[in-house]
């Protein structure tokens, strides 16, 4: 069935996209990750405009990550104050985000810094994590124990001044890479269009050694209120965000969401990151290959003032 | 869906039949001027309305040539053009090169205040209707298209009509740019008609449809219509909200986005 939707001005298969929506909520909830990184490369490669897809992928992530924000928060999977802390830094790092994004988008190469990330970001953190999850994998079989939490072990991080405690994540750590890592995501997922729970859920575990149970939770929290505040700074400033693109992603999003949510609590922690990893390392290089290989048509165009501009 | 199609068709082109003949009167009142009207059109409808299951349409484009020009000049060769030309759009086309290993857009063109829309309808082939000049003067055919460009173009001179070139084609590609040569079908001796298609992605504004009637190349008779194309309803409902209160809309997508993963978690729960 088709439907025509008001924003981007052209008709779509409204099952197509239901479908889509659904598959990459399934993902989400398995993983505890926004979806924007898989969602908004589908859209435009659907024929959405680029800018649509991109400010619409950030509503559609608020309705996907309400959804499994209350799963967590039932089973008092969240840390609040830890989320709060996140959200002031990815706040900051959003407002930096929108400059860059206007001085790229007049300049042309915004493609090209998007192509870029996703390739260096998602191919980096893909990586690592293959190799984590590969090597608990290999202990588990071999029958090693793994002391799952080292209370005793510090990293260079810990050593830094302003510590504040998390009582839900069993923490006493500094705010400052807290807030590093919230702003540092916060803007580059307004760039990349996208909520970087991908990048926030590796970094939370390895960096600031959150607990497991606790990080994704945590994650989707911080994601709601950053792309909550990331859709209404699009409707102001690009004014792509097509809410009727939007509903039917986020319904087809949040159905799957709840049955990612229940498979993801039936396999072991190990075996989700390793399939997060090679859905993140195919996308990265889904983007490589198009930076590499020889376009079919090296001409492209784009509207820059008038109708449908 | 067929059947359906065709009965539009059918209902579409009684139409235009109707306001083929109602369009004849002010002609005809319009007689006492010294020239008679040479060249009378008419369209199926002058407003293109996009609503929820708009996938595209079609007009059609009714006229009649002036019966006394036959008559007078039996032997003299009359040839028709018919654009619709859809609000001006600036746009950039640009061109990736490889560098370092990666391909990436190095050099553009703008090209300002172009058609969001074009379509040409012609009797025969563009070139053999009448003079470039001519053809240029008017924007008859893709080819004859005025593109300006802006100032900071950064493209070498010599590869400006490589940009010109990729520029049609592309637009060609995504159907908003079309040249129809014989897509004129004469229903009497002075009676023709047209169908231009309108495809899903056509931009929302003024349009302005022109006809043109030569003789033996040279133009002799002009016309122009508007054609209107917008949203109603829901759509239209919803784009001016867009517009107009931006942040209210905004605010409506994050609470029906909070809504619909409450209702998925009331729905869903199971603990």
């Amino acid at each position: 069935m088709q439907l025509y939707l008001p924003i981007a001005e052209i008709p779509v298969n409204i099952f197509v996209i239901f479908g889509m929506g659904g598959a990459v909520g399934f993902l989400s909830g398995l993983f505890g990750i926004g979806g924007g990184f898989l969602l908004t490369p589908l859209l435009i490669f659907s024929g959405i405009p680029p800018a649509v897809s991109v400010a619409t992928v950030t509503t559609q992530v608020v309705a996907s990550s309400a959804s499994a924000v209350i799963t967590y928060w039932r089973r008092k999977a969240i840390d609040f104050k830890l989320a709060f802390m996140l959200l002031i830094g990815g706040i900051s790092g959003s407002a930096l985000g929108v400059v860059l994004f206007d001085v790229l988008q007049s300049l042309g190469q915004l493609d090209l810094v998007i192509s870029i990330s996703y390739v260096t970001f998602l191919g980096t953190i893909g990586a690592l994590m293959l190799v984590e999850s590969l090597r608990a994998i290999r202990r588990r079989r071999t029958g090693h124990v793994p002391t799952a939490r080292r209370p005793g072990q510090h990293n260079w991080i810990h050593g830094l001044p302003f510590k504040m405690r998390f009582r839900q994540s069993k923490l006493y750590v500094s705010v400052i890479p807290i807030l590093v890592l919230g702003s540092v995501i916060g803007f580059l997922g307004t760039v990349l269009g996208i909520g970087g729970g991908f990048m926030m859920v590796p970094a939370l575990i390895y960096l600031l050694r959150v607990p497991t149970g606790i990080v994704i939770g945590t994650s989707l929290l911080q994601i709601l209120f950053t792309m909550a505040a990331a859709t209404i700074l699009h409707s102001m400033s690009t004014q792509t965000v097509d809410i009727v693109l939007a509903l039917t992603l986020m319904i087809g999003g949040v159905i799957g969401a709840q049955f990612g949510a229940r498979m993801g609590q039936n396999l072991r922690g190990e075996q989700l990151r390793l399939l997060l990893a090679l859905l993140v390392l195919g996308v990265g290089l889904r983007f490589a290959v198009d930076l590499l290989l020889t376009p079919e048509n090296v001409f492209s165009i784009a509207i820059m003032k008038g109708a449908g501009a | 869906m067929i059947p359906f199609l065709s009965a539009l068709r059918a209902t579409m082109a009684g139409f235009g039949m109707v306001m083929a003949l109602v369009a004849q009167q002010p002609a005809a009142a319009q007689q006492d001027q010294a020239v008679p009207q040479e060249l009378v059109t008419s369209l199926s409808s002058d407003i293109v309305s996009i609503q929820s299951n708009f996938t595209g349409t079609e007009i059609v484009i009714f006229g009649q040539i002036s019966d006394d020009l036959k008559a007078s000049h039996p032997d003299a060769k009359y040839d028709l053009a018919i654009t619709v030309e859809g609000p001006g759009q600036d746009i950039t086309t640009r061109r990736k090169d490889r560098f370092l290993g990666v391909w990436i857009n190095r050099h553009y063109e703008t090209f300002q205040n172009v058609p969001s829309f074009y379509a040409a309808a012609t009797t025969r082939s563009v070139s053999e209707l009448a003079h470039r000049d001519v053809l240029d003067d008017n924007a008859i055919g893709l080819y004859h298209l005025n593109l300006p460009i802006s100032g900071h173009s950064n493209v070498p001179v010599n590869d400006r009509d490589d940009f010109r070139k990729a520029f049609l084609e592309l637009r060609q590609q995504e159907g908003l740019y079309s040249e129809r040569p014989g897509a004129i079908q004469f229903l009497t001796r002075t009676m023709f008609r047209t169908t231009v298609p309108l495809p899903a992605n056509i931009p929302v504004g003024a349009y302005k449809v022109r006809s043109y009637l030569f003789e033996d190349g040279s133009l002799l008779s002009r016309q122009e219509a508007q054609l209107y194309v917008g949203k109603v309803g829901f759509e239209q409902v919803t784009f001016n909200l867009s517009r107009n209160y931006p942040f209210f809309y905004g605010l409506l997508a994050v609470i029906l986005a909070v809504c619909t993963g409450w209702l998925a978690g009331v729905i869903f729960r199971r603990d």
